[in-house]
């Protein structure tokens, strides 16, 4: 089986005006599918250009990136665009849901993304059913929901298309520790459920749920 | 599609943002529409007024300058006093346009009174051949066949002085020259090219040369083409009595040439005023994309996470397009309606009257306007919804 993420020797520069910065300097490592990983690292270290690589919103300078097998370097903004729709669930800190979308039509935006038209509602309250959102709240704009549920919106849409991977920016960074932890329960339970997870995070409490962790400083990886 | 409801309720929840930006362009559209309105209306008006001289050739005698706007309004002043059209060159000009008729015009200007101790009246008098009356004006009372000592009386000219068929006007300063009874009205013509009616009187050639002992030396002759064009009439007329460029005997005017160079004249002016109507419209169009502008840098974030999550720049692109679009058509479409109300109370206002309201080319005039107000708010939501969709996602998610 292919690894769900691969790095091949991956260095990222930004070029600036006050010189060039190396923020991921020859990183190599795979994330097999079903894996729960954490990637830890201080401010700097290039845990969000490594988040901003895997999920294929931004792409190497050198080396190459595979999801499950396609190699992104050469695809251009609609093909990465595609990938991130199909391939990859995203899940922030701050939730990000859709103001002027109600839950329902949170859940569902991207799969109307990968049809092109409106899409039937079942698979949305399945999936909000699966990240134990009551029925209740479906109608509900985000504004009317509390951190925990927005959150589980969140998740029940990176969950809709059936991704490869899920990726994980802080997803209790926002959240109180009772809450983060309800979440954190229900990731593990998706990744038991098949889910591959990868998870940047400064709270060792959440690395704890991974079943390995990812250590970068300076961008290269320590452990 | 999603894009489509998100656009509508950004424009719900920003509903003053939106509306006053909509009332730019319902102006604008306004704006544009009534002076197309008035213009169309100025025109048609205009083209009602001429159509009945529209098939006529005017010759009148050279009087050294260029031609001439028509020989109507008193025989065409002093300096023309000595200028006149004689007999055999009248023949000349009939030969040359028939099977076309051509009818001899004197005029003059003359004293009259109407009735015992009414003022002293100054007016134009016509001399037509009577058998070509029926050619030149149409009664709207009485009959042509005003005999020696009848007139036809332009509709102005009885009205203002309360005459009717059978009223007696004495000719000349204390009534030197005879009576005449006034055996028809003249409908209204209003202006034209060959003679004015309108406030004037009409006699008979042979009632003229008697009082003002003229023969053969018209004031005007006036070709009625029925058969060919105005313009080949004119040449042919140039051709055979202005031989000699050195000694030009006729001014020859072409009615219907000149009435499309009023036409095109009027056009322009219409096309100018709607130019300047089109300004307030641009500033509409700045308001629109100052408000698209505002709704990008107001999302940015909500763009980043669009784009992260998979959705392509054309579709987000097509949001804010939306939004300019809903804007755009229904701010349009209000001014539609309103300028015709606009154009209505515009037309009652200038020109007195509103039957020209509601013709093809003021229907044509509010749908371009629409048309205008709707491509301008395209136009204007274009940049916007450009940069939108072209933010690099990284950055967008960021933003704070």
């Amino acid at each position: 089986m292919q690894p769900a993420i691969q790095f091949v020797d991956v260095v990222k520069i930004y070029p600036l005006k006050a010189g060039d910065v190396l923020a991921l300097n020859h990183i190599s490592f795979e994330v097999e599918p079903g894996e729960f990983i954490s990637i830890m690292g201080p401010s700097g270290s290039g845990k969000s250009t490594l988040l901003n690589l895997m999920g294929c919103l931004d792409t190497p300078t050198t080396g190459d990136i595979f999801v499950s097998g396609t190699g992104v370097r050469a695809m251009n903004d609609v093909e990465l665009t595609n990938l991130r729709r199909d391939r990859i669930g995203f899940i922030f800190q701050y939730f990000n849901l859709f103001p002027l979308l109600n839950v329902i039509e949170n859940v569902n935006f991207p799969q109307m993304l990968k049809s092109g038209k409106d899409v039937n509602p079942d698979k949305a309250k399945e999936v909000l059913h699966a990240v134990q959102l009551e029925d209740q709240f479906y109608m509900h704009t985000p504004m009317e929901l509390s951190g925990g549920q927005q959150q589980r919106v969140a998740i029940a849409r990176a969950l809709i298309n059936d991704p490869d991977i899920l990726l994980c920016d802080e997803p209790t960074g926002n959240l109180d520790s009772k809450t983060g932890a309800s979440i954190m329960e229900l990731m593990t339970d998706l990744n038991k459920k098949g889910a591959t997870i990868i998870c940047v995070t400064h709270d060792p409490t959440v690395a704890k749920y991974s079943n390995r962790t990812i250590r970068i400083v300076d961008g290269c990886i320590a452990s | 599609m999603i894009f489509w409801e998100i656009a509508k309720r950004n424009i719900r929840i920003h509903v003053l943002r939106s509306t006053l930006a909509m009332l730019g362009i319902v102006i604008g559209v306004v704006a544009i529409a009534a002076m197309g309105i008035l213009g169309n209306s100025l025109v048609a008006t205009v083209s009602d007024s001429l159509k009945s001289v529209g098939d006529s050739v005017i010759v009148t005698p050279y009087s050294g300058g260029g031609g001439m706007m028509g020989g109507g309004g008193g025989g065409g002043g002093g300096s023309s006093e000595n200028l006149k059209i004689t007999d055999q060159n009248f023949q000349q000009i009939q030969r040359t346009v028939a099977p076309n008729v051509a009818i001899p015009v004197y005029s003059t200007s003359e004293h009259m009174k109407i009735g015992v101790g009414s003022d002293d009246i100054v007016t134009t008098i016509y001399g037509v051949p009577s058998a070509d009356v029926p050619d030149m004006m149409k009664l709207q009372a009485g009959d042509y066949n005003n005999g020696n000592s009848g007139c036809l009386v332009g509709s102005t000219f009885a009205k203002d002085h309360d005459l009717k068929v059978g009223s007696r006007i004495s000719i000349g300063t204390d009534g030197s020259k005879g009576t005449l009874r006034v055996t028809g009205i003249i409908e209204e013509r209003g202006m034209s090219f060959d003679i004015s009616t309108d406030n004037a009187l009409v006699v008979t050639d042979n009632w003229f040369e008697n009082t003002y002992n003229r023969n053969g030396d018209y004031d005007e002759v006036v070709v009625k083409v029925k058969d060919g064009d105005t313009a080949d009439v004119k040449t042919a007329i140039e051709k055979q009595l202005n031989k000699r460029k050195d000694n030009k005997i006729v001014s020859v005017t072409d009615s219907k040439a000149t009435l499309n160079t009023i036409y095109a004249t009027f056009g322009t002016v219409t096309t100018f005023v709607s130019a300047i109507g089109g300004i307030s419209m641009v500033v509409a169009g700045v308001s629109i994309f100052n408000i698209m502008m505002m709704s990008v840098n107001e999302r940015i974030k909500e763009i980043g996470i669009m784009r992260s999550i998979g959705t392509q720049k054309k579709e987000v692109m097509s949001m804010f397009i939306y939004e300019a679009a809903i804007i755009g058509v229904i701010g349009s479409i209000i001014g539609g309606i309103f300028s015709i109300l606009a154009g209505w109370a515009v037309s009652a206002l200038m020109l007195g009257t509103t039957k020209y309201l509601l013709t093809m080319a003021n229907a044509i005039s509010v749908s371009e306007a629409v048309g205008f107000g709707i491509i301008i708010c395209l136009s204007c939501g274009i940049y916007p919804a450009w940069q939108a969709a072209n933010l690099n996602p990284i950055d967008a998610l960021r933003h704070e």
